[in-house]
């Protein structure tokens, strides 16, 4: 989350992904960084042993997200 | 004389405070969440007071900074913690040191506390101020019953909480955390050990009193009460060191608690801690078929995580270095003594701390 949010707040467009264990810990850290509303991307857990197939699964689902809220002209 | 002892009542004298309104006070506390889930001792600027007596520092000096929270500890909001935790004033100092050690070995500062591995600060005590305070080097030590390491070690938890704000669940993302999150200060046992002293080993004098401060994970036992062979006693803690359960990323570290009994075998038998150490770097390496049987016979490009070879992920396998070292080296393997000495048992703390470089030991100051 925070890198998410400082990368923003550098300029650079970027959206935090995070499985959704980590919901409420994402949420007290966007808050700790002064930006409680921060909008960002959850999916399901687990992540870390997921093989590369469940992986490129995963990020073409959230691919729209991403793209709503980087917030692409279409 | 016999007639007024007859004289006094039977049972103690009322108490001056109602047991209620210590209650409130204490409720007051749990419901603000400034609390580890036991009860703290309720702080007034007087009882801070005292604290901060203790010390010759400002109260505004900082002891430790989170960059990633913009968040600090300062001499004051420690002293507030260590009496919320029961320390009494005079552990003050020591309360500091570990801050200082803390700070130095650098784990803190970069957010391990957050982590889902779930670490806790070990505290390991030397010197003169172990039997100055009552803090416990000999049986039980990583239990309870010592007010001295109970809350000293608690200090440090109620600050992370209150100071730094990792309450679990929310900034606090350990998975399942370790008992050692409630309080983990031990003394070394100095008088039952055969060898210098951890703080003297590196540097200190014996008569200066230290806090040497490490991330942890896991305190395993070693039962081991039927031999006088030190290579058995030994292969024992290597097997116990070298476990790929403990494997994160490509070597680990660990402590050597090893109970009076234990020091004693090697000592009889001659080996020095340097002794001990080579031959656990040696016998606590995995085959790499092993390791590939659980998955974690490649390190990650990226995160330098063991996962299986085939991973994408995965650097090059080196298949030449068969066994895999559990340890970067002999260093990585602090030894110390602590415990009773009346039976064979001996731990090992697996710590994340400095793999091969010399531990954080800070002097416990202002002791005069």
């Amino acid at each position: 989350m925070a890198d998410g949010i400082l990368l923003e707040r550098a300029g650079v467009p970027a959206v935090s992904i995070c499985t959704d264990s980590f919901v409420p810990a994402a949420r007290a850290m966007a808050t700790v960084y002064g930006f409680p509303a921060y909008e960002f991307v959850t999916m399901p857990h687990p992540l870390a042993s997921l093989d590369q197939r469940q992986i490129d699964a995963c990020a073409r689902e959230l691919l729209p997200e991403l793209v709503r809220i980087l917030g692409v002209e279409s | 004389m016999a007639a007024a002892v007859h004289d006094k009542p039977p049972v103690a004298e009322p108490p001056l405070v109602d047991a209620a309104e210590i209650r409130t006070a204490m409720e007051y506390y749990a419901r603000q969440e400034w609390t580890d889930g036991l009860p703290v001792v309720p702080v007034t600027e007087s009882y801070l007071a005292e604290f901060l007596a203790r010390t010759s520092r400002d109260p505004k000096d900082v002891v430790l900074a989170m960059p990633h929270l913009n968040r600090e500890c300062t001499v004051r909001l420690a002293a507030i913690n260590a009496a919320m935790a029961g320390c009494l004033p005079e552990y003050f100092p020591v309360v500091l040191a570990a801050w200082e050690a803390l700070d130095g070995e650098g784990y803190v500062t970069r957010g391990i506390w957050q982590s889902t591995t779930g670490t806790a600060p070990l505290l390991i005590v030397n010197g003169p101020v172990r039997d100055r305070i009552g803090l416990n080097s000999a049986g039980n030590v990583f239990g309870s019953g010592f007010r001295a390491n109970a809350t000293i070690g608690r200090s440090i938890r109620l600050t992370a909480i209150n100071v730094f704000g990792l309450h679990p669940h929310l900034l606090d993302q350990a998975t399942q955390g370790t008992p050692a999150k409630y309080s983990a200060c031990i003394a070394e046992n100095e008088e039952a050990s055969p060898w210098t002293p951890l703080h003297v080993e590196h540097g200190f004098d014996p008569a200066d009193s230290t806090v040497t401060a490490m991330v942890i994970r896991s305190v395993a036992h070693i039962e081991a009460r039927h031999t006088q062979v030190p290579e058995q006693l030994a292969l024992d803690i290597a097997w116990t060191v070298g476990r790929t359960g403990a494997m994160v990323i490509g070597t680990t570290s660990a402590v050597l608690v090893l109970g009076p009994e234990h020091a004693k075998v090697f000592a009889t038998a001659g080996w020095t801690k340097d002794d001990l150490r080579q031959f656990i770097y040696d016998h606590s390496a995995s085959s790499r078929a092993d390791l590939a049987a659980v998955g974690k016979d490649a390190i990650s490009r990226h995160t330098r995580w063991r996962l299986p070879a085939g991973h994408p992920d995965a650097l090059p396998v080196d298949a030449s270095i068969d066994p895999v070292p559990a340890l970067n080296s002999p260093a990585a393997v602090q030894v110390m003594v602590a415990g009773a000495d009346n039976a064979g048992v001996s731990a090992v703390v697996e710590s994340m701390g400095a793999r091969g470089n010399p531990p954080s030991i800070a002097k416990v100051r202002d002791l005069e």
